[in-house]
């Protein structure tokens, strides 16, 4: 099979599963947005009658133009309309990022759920791609090392490292970090958003200290595990034949590590890498609100203590978005890496 | 399985499992968790999931654990309430009504915030009964803190802020002989620190820097009943709201955090190991199901399953959340975080079971006439047990840590006292960038130990039940 087709079939299967949770969404959706568009209504329909009697021109008859009033705004929500058709129009609307406005402004002044979003989402992934990269360098380092002196000091320290590192809140200890070096030391600043005063250089160095502290949360929290994961993998590779080979013939033990063994280990390392990605991705968004950083956690924080409906719906069609495409480049990186993998040539084996 | 079979293999576990040190710690953990959540309703009180809604107004806020005194070089007060028998005991009935005495041994550089007579109820049908408030300070002093102030119905007298105290103790002061600056006199009669004071050496100093005053106070309430009218002591409580409390201080609300972190073990363990079964035992039914089945109810399976492991599960979570109108009941969580916990443990268990299906002893279940369900549930299932009781360990630590994350996102059920939500709170009051430490360490810690045990316990297990790993 060429790596056309695999790649095809890859993309449709991912876009089949996004329809489908898009269609499961929608259906939830559409019965939390009737509640509050309910409620929205009734609202604006008070305003509007206490406008007109301000003005003097109260109807004759409220009860009758209240109901009049308030079948006007069913219609033009579409609440009047059967439940599967809003269904559809609302999954229509979400798969064309059409996610409507916000009741009340987020970040300063902004109401369309899409702009906020699209402000929001290159700060996490600055964030998060800064953590990252930290993590991947550092994991790869330790855990070659740890495979190195198996059942050493350093080994069995990783081990219990990672252990317990697996079993703390990510946020939390975004906590513990500001309430150490925030609020005690006053190293760091305890806000994330950054001083508008502050241009060219200042303005960089100021960004770089407010993502210190977040960034440290990340990579303290998912470094050790990530490095007992290569250590592991790498364990198995050092194993092989062709690195007895390779070290018979002579060749200096650095490049039989990071030449050889690390190569051959590149195909599940490469998944692990954006597996875990993906999967850090929750606890980062998390993570960001305890920092008040403007991204999508700081978003979702928001979205949900304000009930914002739209924007938690916005979110989650982006998120969902996002780690699909994660999920085909893990499965794409794979399947370069290591051919064997695609569709179907496995099984055959 | 005969019963002497099992209880030799439970006994050869037990022997394995034993020179497992890290399991062992993990088990003297799980059943610390064990005891804590269930003593709960003894060591705390069995009210509390009703009460930490509200506030607990007899209780300081915001205040550290009283052991920080041990470690900082200022020793600030520590909360005491005097209720109930304790009080009845100090109480006296006198000719024109009641006298209670009662003694404070002052040991503290900071004092008490406040001095607070709380619950008192009196009956105004023959004339509103009054109060009257006398201290006898260590240095012979006596001042009238607060003469004839008259009540009726529940009496909350807060001797800390009223006014006719500080008027009262700058009168003392001027009686003393020590000057006041008369531009600064209103500004004392409606700011001043009357606890300080009451507390406080009397120099010149007194009123701008009060130095402390150590020994014992005896405070005389006074309480003075007309004809016809009468006063109860019976919910009555003098409290000396302390700048320090209990174990574990208070949150903005006045909560003993304590009880909290206590409650909190409960929803804990509860959510952690009934997600942590469930999902895994699904997980190995649906996959053992799928190798059995095969063919196209495989490949349809295991499409399915695929499915499933390609939705991010916060963000649906935080959508239900949205969807149950801001808050998932715990047995929503259990079965949201089920359904989404099963996948991996799927994937593995197939791979396991296609091995076992094709071993001779399934075959001859299958000559023998045996039906699907009997195969997979008494065949093929209980070889998977090893794999599935370590898991299930495993599984525990991402359970409570998803329901720590929901609650914290303030998702989380609001009935139920959870670690996640009292950092929340935590967060929602910036206690971390308030420093308060002791509002913010505990429950993380705590979520911290409990996914720390199992994960200890898991891989104890994995490594007694699946001999292939004993090398790593």
């Amino acid at each position: 099979m060429g790596f056309g087709k695999y790649l095809v079939i890859r993309l449709l299967n991912a876009l089949i599963v996004l329809a489908i949770v898009t269609l499961v969404m929608s259906s939830l959706f559409v019965k939390v947005a009737e509640k509050d568009l309910e409620n929205t209504i009734v609202q604006q329909v008070n305003a509007e009658f206490q406008a007109l009697q301000q003005k003097g021109q109260t109807p004759e008859d409220p009860d009758a133009w209240r109901a009049q009033r308030i079948a006007h705004y069913r219609a033009q929500y579409h609440l009047d309309k059967p439940y599967w058709w809003r269904v559809q129009y609302y999954f229509k609307n979400t798969l064309t990022f059409n996610f409507g406005k916000t009741k009340t402004p987020v970040f300063g002044s902004e109401k369309d759920v899409m702009a906020i979003l699209k402000m929001a989402i290159p700060r996490t992934i600055q964030l998060f791609t800064t953590a990252q990269i930290i993590i991947i360098t550092l994991g790869i380092l330790l855990g070659v090392k740890a495979a190195q002196m198996v059942g050493s000091a350093f080994d069995r320290a990783l081990s219990v490292i990672a252990l317990v590192m697996s079993s703390i809140p990510m946020w939390w200890l975004g906590m513990i970090m500001l309430l150490v070096f925030s609020f005690k030391l006053g190293w760091f600043p305890s806000r994330a958003i950054p001083d508008p005063n502050l241009t060219g250089w200042a303005h960089i160095v100021d960004i770089l200290r407010r993502m210190t502290l977040p960034v440290a949360t990340i990579v303290i929290v998912s470094a050790g595990a990530w490095a007992w994961v290569i250590r592991n993998i790498m364990i198995g590779t050092m194993q092989e034949d062709f690195i007895m080979a390779a070290r018979a013939k002579g060749v200096p033990e650095r490049k039989v590590i990071y030449g050889h063994a690390l190569r051959a280990a590149a195909p599940p390392v490469v998944t692990m890498i954006i597996m875990s990605l993906l999967a850090s991705l929750g606890g980062a968004i998390i993570t960001e609100s305890v920092f008040t950083w403007p991204g999508m956690g700081r978003v979702y924080w928001i979205a949900i203590e304000t009930n914002e409906t739209n924007l938690i719906m916005g979110l989650t069609f982006v998120n969902v978005l996002l780690y699909l495409m994660g999920v085909i480049i893990a499965d794409l990186a794979y399947g370069f890496l290591d051919p064997r993998v695609k569709v179907g040539a496995s099984e055959n084996m | 399985m005969r019963w002497v079979d099992f209880k030799e293999s439970l006994s050869e576990f037990w022997s394995d499992f034993r020179r497992q040190k890290s399991g062992l710690l993990g088990l003297l953990l799980l059943f610390l968790f064990i005891f804590t959540a269930v003593a709960a309703p003894v060591i705390t009180s069995p009210d509390i999931p009703e009460k930490w809604q509200g506030f607990w107004l007899d209780n300081p806020k915001n205040v550290p654990p009283t052991w920080v005194n041990a470690f900082s070089s200022e020793a600030k007060a520590s909360h005491l309430a005097i209720e109930g028998e304790a009080l009845q005991k100090l109480l006296t009935k006198t000719d024109s009504g009641y006298l209670v005495e009662v003694e404070y041994n002052n040991e503290y550089d900071v004092p008490p915030q406040d001095v607070v007579i709380k619950d008192l109820t009196g009956d105004a049908a023959g004339g509103k009964p009054s109060i009257t408030v006398i201290v006898e300070r260590p240095d012979g002093k006596k001042i009238t803190l607060i003469e004839g102030y008259k009540f009726s119905g529940s009496l909350v007298l807060q001797l800390g802020t009223h006014p006719e105290v500080r008027a009262n103790l700058i009168e003392w002061i001027k009686s003393e002989g020590i000057y006041i600056d008369p531009l600064q006199e209103f500004q004392y009669r409606t700011l001043m620190d009357a606890t300080k004071v009451i507390f406080g050496q009397l120099n010149e100093n007194i009123l701008k820097n009060p130095e402390p005053l150590k020994g014992t106070y005896k405070f005389t309430i006074l309480v003075n009943v007309p004809e016809g009218s009468s006063v109860s002591f019976d919910n009555t409580k003098v409290i000396f709201t302390g700048r320090t409390y209990g174990w574990l201080g208070t949150d903005f609300k006045g909560r003993d955090l304590l009880a909290g972190i206590i409650w909190g073990s409960r929803v804990s363990l509860v959510i952690g190991i009934a997600v942590a079964v469930a999902s895994v035992l699904i997980g190995i039914f649906y996959g053992v199901t799928s190798a059995y089945l095969g063919g196209w109810s495989d490949e349809l399976m295991m499409r399915f399953q695929e499915f499933m492991a390609s939705i991010p599960s916060l963000p649906i979570l935080i959508l239900m959340g949205a969807y149950f109108g801001g808050h998932i009941k715990l047995w929503q969580i259990v079965v949201l975080l089920a359904i989404f916990g099963w996948v991996g443990i799927a994937r593995v268990a197939r791979s396991m079971a296609l091995q076992i299906k094709e071993q001779t002893y399934v075959e001859a279940a299958r000559v023998l006439g045996a039906g699907t369900g009997r195969i997979i549930f008494k065949h093929m299932v209980p070889q998977l047990l090893p794999y599935a009781f370590a898991q299930m360990a495993l599984s525990v630590p991402s359970a409570v840590l998803s329901e720590a994350s929901l609650s914290y996102l303030g998702l989380g059920d609001p009935t139920a006292v959870t670690w996640g939500q009292i950092l929340h709170d935590a967060q929602v009051a910036g206690a971390a960038v308030n420093g308060y430490w002791w509002w913010v360490i505990p429950p993380g810690l705590s979520i911290a130990l409990v996914g720390l045990t199992f994960v200890l316990i898991g891989t104890a297990l994995d490594r007694v039940l699946n001999p292939r790993l004993r090398r790593l």
